[in-house]
């Protein structure tokens, strides 16, 4: 006998979208479950979900609640998320209250009640909320014993009766060891709610999952009217970017760019255009995205510093009408909140918008603003951030065309000011030139990953149509460094 | 319900409890015994939902803001269970009152929706059955 024919944990939908991805599928059926954290994190929500995506008459689930928040006001607050259906209440989803039977009976009357309303009603998912006070209460002295085997009988009940269980708790981090409950316990989840400077950042974590292949480390999750929704440290980290060296080249939308460019920008490329302030980056990206449009290819554009209609206007006074795109549903101009993102967060709302529009070009403008975006603990992290999202995005087939605003100097030419160009495919870039008393403007194409592109350092200027390339400034060398001069053999 | 009064709407449901429960005993009650069983009935989901503590200051809220309505509700007295002492004494009409401020107080908490849920699984056929006009008379 050389099989193993091994068990098959099924897996349960946890109702909070990212988070199954998380779990390494779902939470697996007939576990015991602890989600601990501090008050206000999101513990008794998280199970709401569970239990409103999973609860059917024939196997219901029983919520009970134990000296915590009284259940009128749980009901009271819960319904308002979108997740809650009032159809289950008293059918698939039972809520009962365990405040006396605690008080009158102690552990034992708990446990009693608990296997007459499991047997009773074939209960197939049991919550407990909150278990901590139902332990607080026993948890002293020499009774640490009787906690202990009130947990195991607890847990044996239950999986025997093949429900799967949460206990939700208000724990701190200093509790983690030592703890019967959590020895017990197949799945430990701790939400955190993390405050840095102004800005909250609410983190989960499994700190342990039997019998399934977690991801580990912190996770960003948010509470919305939706309830909470997670997302994955890897998110976009999985699968692989492949590029073809046939690819198709998408217009920038100015004709002579494409020339230098050799026919454009390859699909699938993450494109940086980085210059000072007034340059044209935002108008050139603008191009880039109404080009698409013409085209047939619907975009989207991610702005921090502006707001969506501001953002359109502008595009219209050089021509270009973003508003009808944006009407018909080709184009998405997404203002992200700024100053409390995570990354994650951000990029799963690129991501559900990509593949909602099927959106083939992405303008990020800018690079600073998303940056000035993200809650200032994940403004550490911004290089490795900005190459997750990259990653991701490309990965999923978008051309992006980022923005990146770069302090002026006359004594260098950086291509940009985070180290980041080893995260993008192609650069182009702007910058001011002093000639002749005049502040005059010259682009040029740093690099091409794997494509041959011009060399030329060309003049442009903004015009009322937009961006319009003009020819190389031969009678000049040094260019680059802002104050060029007139060459020997001109002069 | 803000204490100034209660929905017209709710006071009609009250109204079709009690008128419900009298009909369906098919006996020559008073009505103070209908209105006695509808807040039995109410009591026993709503003390598995919030235990006996819960419910009894629920009640208590209720019977101090139908006092003022209903000044016969004076001598009826809440338990710590959740059962009432001296409602019978109060009368058909206060403690119709009383079961009026009850659901009331309800609809404030969880809203209309799940409040008729409750309703409709104490008393499944209540939607079905409307009491008739002869029928609210004859009573």
């Amino acid at each position: 006998m050389n099989q193993i024919n091994r068990v098959k944990i099924n897996q349960l939908a946890s109702g909070v979208p990212g988070l199954d991805e998380i779990l390494g599928g779902g939470f697996p059926e007939f576990s015991f479950n602890i989600i601990a954290g501090a008050p206000g994190c999101g513990k008794t929500t998280l199970a709401h979900q569970f239990v409103f995506r999973n609860a059917t008459e024939e196997r219901p689930a029983l919520y009970f609640t134990v000296l915590g928040e009284p259940a009128l006001k749980m009901l009271r607050y819960q319904q308002q998320y979108a997740f809650f259906d009032p159809a289950k209440l008293n059918t698939a989803v039972r809520f009962v209250n365990l405040s006396q039977v605690l008080i009158d009976h102690g552990l034992h009357g708990v446990l009693e009640e608990i296997t007459r309303q499991v047997q009773a009603t074939n209960a197939g998912i049991v919550v407990v909320d909150s278990f901590r006070t139902v332990l607080r209460r026993e948890h002293q002295g020499d009774r640490e014993v009787e906690v202990q085997s009130f947990v195991q009988q607890l847990a044996l009940l239950l999986t025997s009766w093949e429900a799967t269980t949460f206990l939700i708790g208000e724990y701190s981090v200093a509790e983690q060891a030592n703890n019967p409950a959590f020895t017990v316990a197949d799945g430990l989840f701790w939400l955190y709610q993390e405050v840095e400077r102004n800005s909250v950042v609410r983190k989960l974590q499994v700190m342990k999952l039997r019998g399934q292949m977690s991801v580990p480390g912190m996770h960003t999750f948010r509470i919305t009217s939706a309830g909470l929704q997670a997302f994955s440290r890897t998110l976009g980290l999985t699968g692989s970017k492949k590029k073809g060296p046939d690819r198709r080249r998408l217009s920038t939308g100015i004709a002579a760019l494409d020339e230098m460019m050799n026919g454009g920008i390859p699909e699938g490329d993450s494109l940086l255009i980085s210059g000072p302030s007034g340059a044209g980056k935002s108008l050139l990206a603008t191009q880039f995205i109404a080009s698409g449009l013409r085209a047939g290819e619907p975009g989207i554009v991610a702005v921090f510093e502006e707001r969506p209609d501001e953002y359109a206007e502008r595009a219209s006074s050089f021509g270009l009408d973003l508003q009808t795109a944006v009407e018909n549903g080709s184009l998405a101009i997404i203002y992200l909140r700024p100053l409390d993102l995570s990354v994650d967060e951000m990029m799963q709302e690129l991501i559900d918008a990509v593949k909602k529009m099927g959106a083939k070009r992405l303008v990020i403008d800018s690079l600073a603003g998303f940056e000035m975006a993200l809650a200032p603990g994940f403004r550490a992290d911004f290089r490795e951030s900005l190459y997750r999202m990259i990653f991701a995005l490309t990965g999923i087939g978008i051309t992006i065309f980022s923005t990146l605003e770069i302090e002026e100097n006359f004594t260098k030419f950086p291509f940009s000011s985070y180290l980041i160009s080893f995260l993008t495919d192609d650069i182009i870039r702007m910058r001011y030139v002093e000639i002749e008393g005049q502040l005059r403007k010259i682009v040029t194409i740093v690099k091409m990953r794997g494509c041959a592109h011009s060399n030329d350092i060309r003049e442009y200027e903004i015009t009322e149509d937009g961006i319009v390339i003009r020819e190389r400034l031969t009678d000049y060398e040094r260019l680059t460094t802002g104050i060029p001069t007139i060459r020997q053999e001109i002069k | 319900m803000n204490g100034i009064g209660v929905a017209a709407e709710t006071r009609e449901l009250a109204e079709r409890l009690v008128m419900f429960e009298a009909v369906s005993k098919h006996a020559l009650e008073d009505d103070a015994d209908a209105t006695c069983r509808v807040c039995e009935k109410l009591r026993r989901p709503l003390v598995t939902l919030t235990g006996n503590a819960g419910f009894s200051s629920l009640l208590s809220r209720a019977l101090i803001l139908a006092q003022r309505e209903a000044p016969a509700l004076g001598t009826v007295q809440v338990q710590a269970d959740g059962s009432m002492h001296g409602l019978q004494e109060a009368g058909a009409a206060a403690t119709q009152i009383l079961v009026t401020y009850l659901l009331s107080l309800l609809i404030t908490f969880i809203g209309d929706t799940l409040t008729m849920r409750l309703i409709d699984d104490i008393w499944p056929d209540l939607r079905r059955r409307t009491v008739s006009p002869l029928e609210k008379e004859a009573k």
